[in-house]
């Protein structure tokens, strides 16, 4: 096949290139900061109005331990009683399945057609 | 090829001829441990007990172990390709010659990415440091901890800018000291040397699975932390005296400490600490070695663990910068990215514009971004590189069985391997997407539109068979 | 001033000065140097380097 010359970039055209990909990253990470979507928040399901060691299911070896970190049951109450949410929708999860699968097929679809370019280009046809 | 030399002051043994400016070739295998685990351990530190807060104390054990049989899967494959495929760019170099450029694009963007994330959260954590010791010191107010931020990465940056060689000897110094520091812990609390404060019965009972078996599989995505980066060890390839033999040796000696500190690290903080505090990285246990100590009474333990969670974050950001300044470099060198980050300084032998173009985008992130943001971005590329490494091996093994060329290390049991990180994977994606499903779909996304971006627009600028570099023969099956 | 302000003071005029010393050293390394030799460096070769050894 045909040797391949690349053209030759501008040095406005390098700097363009850079701000490009630099914009997006950005936003790849704080879009979704900003839209309020990030993040999994653990929640207290039911507050303990008069916490007790006990109340929270600690046994004394454990309230021992929270004692010596400088804790009370008050104070501990939240880190203790706060859980996350496991559910998920199945439609959530095929989405997920689906973009990651499509993400690869892409990539792989898009790659093989340049590799074979280069491969081309490097050994000659047979 | 007689005219190669590789311990040339002047030429660098690159290509047929040597060119004249380029990396140097100085570290030995001791520097390629340093490097994998110096970027690791600091997950050790800080981190992984999310996996505790994420299923509870046991899951994390069992997210340990997955993750030391995902990521041994992973230093056998990278050693494998790497002791053939040896440049800097590690992981970017494979893809290229193996699966395709736009394979090779994304590969190198999870890496700087990984990379400069966890560089980003390693100089949170430092700063984070230094305010707790300014109020354990009797500092009345709160200290600025961004000018601590800021000299973190702009040392580790003037060190790495300076040479190779420096870098990775301090980063030897400073990861062994942080890994004794683990052993000297374990000797002194487990009951081995003197008497022992652990209490795992007493800690576990009723808490054995809080959140039953999901909560196992939500803990695999932290358990990533353990062993996050060890892939990284690639990366100095061009600058490894013998990369044939030192890769494959200090990336698998790599694994196999990080598998003891793991473990060790899992025994003595879940013996000592209630799971509930363990597990919450915010407000509960930010450095849970740290807090093992504090609870074990002795000031020397809390002084040496002090220094060795210090020591853990600037040998990872040091390690980190190596890395993504690497992968930068060598995307720039072939015109994947513009071509002026492809120089080398010609007196210290590095990537000098990659290393003090990332600096301001590594601030950037660690003033800007909330920490857990930042750590989940790094997983997720790691993440997504992890996926790469099978299809990378199987399509290796295809294309250029093993009597078609040398290789410095074969892995055994191929494809096993190969299929059990792909599975692991799997499981991995199921647990990010339990907790941050939607950072998973808008990272995809950005990875998707940057894809599109190379394919239809930067790729032109790219020679096409001048990039395949490695002296193979003609693939199989092309 | 106690020691933790200075300590801050310390950080800023240290980063600043490492920031400078990089930035000056490579404007004059792209002055000193033509574009063609800073980036001259290609992808290696082990094969070649794992037979010179044998050899």
């Amino acid at each position: 096949m045909a040797h391949y010359n690349p053209p030759t970039q501008g040095k406005v055209s390098q700097l363009i290139d850079v701000v490009v990909l630099v914009i997006l990253t950005f936003g790849a990470l704080f879009v979704p900061l900003w839209l309020g979507m990030a993040g999994a928040a653990k929640t207290v399901a039911t507050a303990d109005a008069n916490p007790t060691w006990e109340s929270l299911g600690q046994t004394p070896a454990q309230a021992a331990k929270y004692e010596a970190l400088g804790y009370n049951p008050a104070s501990a109450h939240d880190l203790i009683l706060a859980r996350f949410d496991y559910s998920f929708s199945a439609g959530a999860l095929l989405t997920m399945i689906v973009v990651v699968v499509l993400y690869y097929v892409l990539i792989l679809r898009f790659s093989e057609s340049e590799y074979r370019e280069v491969i081309a280009e490097k050994f000659g046809r047979e | 090829m007689t005219d190669i030399d590789i311990t040339s002051k002047t030429m660098d043994g690159m290509g047929p001829h040597g060119t004249k400016v380029g990396l140097l070739r100085v570290l030995g295998p001791a520097h390629v441990w340093a490097l994998g685990v110096g970027i690791v351990l600091v997950g050790e530190y800080m981190g992984w007990n999310f996996a505790v807060g994420k299923g509870g104390a046991y899951a994390a054990l069992i997210a340990c172990w997955f993750a030391g049989i995902l990521y041994s899967c992973v230093a056998m494959i990278d050693s494998e390709v790497t002791s053939t495929v040896a440049s800097a760019g590690g992981q970017y170099t494979q893809a290229k010659h193996i699966i395709g450029p736009l394979m090779a694009f994304n590969v190198g963007l999870y890496l700087v990415f990984a990379y400069t994330m966890l560089e980003a959260a390693n100089a949170i954590t430092a700063g984070y440091l230094f305010s707790v010791v300014a109020t354990m010191s009797g500092h009345a107010t709160d200290l600025d901890q961004r000018p601590f931020i800021i000299l973190v990465i702009m040392f580790l940056a003037w060190l790495n800018y300076r040479g190779v060689l420096a870098t990775l000897t301090f980063n030897l110094v400073i990861t062994a000291i942080a890994f004794l520091a683990i052993l000297i812990l374990f000797l002194s609390t487990s009951g081995i040397v003197g008497g022992g404060i652990m209490e795992h019965a007493a800690l576990f009972e009723g808490h054995e699975l809080p959140y039953g078996w999901i909560g196992v599989l939500a803990a695999m995505h932290f358990g990533l932390w353990y062993y996050l980066g060890i892939e990284g060890t690639t990366q100095a390839a061009e600058e490894v005296r013998s990369p044939a033999r030192a890769l494959p040796f200090g990336t698998l000696a790599g694994i196999m400490t990080l598998l003891i500190a793991a473990t060790l690290t899992w025994y003595v903080s879940t013996g000592v600490l209630p799971w509930e505090f363990l597990g919450d990285g915010v407000n509960g246990s930010v450095a849970p070695l740290f807090d093992t100590a504090r609870l074990s009474g002795s000031t020397g333990l809390v002084w040496l663990l002090g220094f060795g969670t210090l020591f853990a974050t600037l040998a990872s950001a040091n390690g980190c910068i190596n890395d993504a300044s690497r992968a930068w470099f060598a995307m720039g060198r072939d015109k994947y990215l513009p071509s002026w980050f492809g120089a080398v300084h010609p007196k210290y032998r590095t990537p000098y514009r990659s290393i003090v173009f990332l600096v301001p985008i590594a601030l950037i992130f660690a003033l800007g971004a909330p920490l857990d943001q930042v750590i989940t971005f790094s997983i997720l590329s790691g993440l997504l590189g992890y996926t790469f490494m099978p299809l990378n091996i199987i399509l290796f093994r295809r294309k250029w069985p093993l009597n078609s060329i040398k290789r410095g290390y074969e892995h055994p049991f191929h494809p096993l391997p190969a299929i059990t990180l792909l599975a692991l994977c799997g499981v991995t994606y199921f647990a990010v997407f339990l907790g941050y499903g939607t950072q998973l779909v808008a990272m995809i996304g950005f990875y998707i539109v940057v894809s599109l971006w190379f394919h239809f627009w930067r790729y032109r600028f790219v020679n096409r068979g001048a990039q395949f570099t490695m002296p193979w023969p003609k693939p199989q099956g092309y | 001033m106690n020691l933790w302000n200075f300590m801050e003071y310390a950080a800023w005029g240290v980063s600043a000065l490492l920031g400078l010393h990089m930035l000056v050293d490579w404007l004059k390394t792209d002055s000193t140097y033509s574009e063609e030799v800073l980036t001259s460096s290609r992808e290696g070769e082990l094969e070649a380097l794992a037979e010179e050894h044998k050899g």
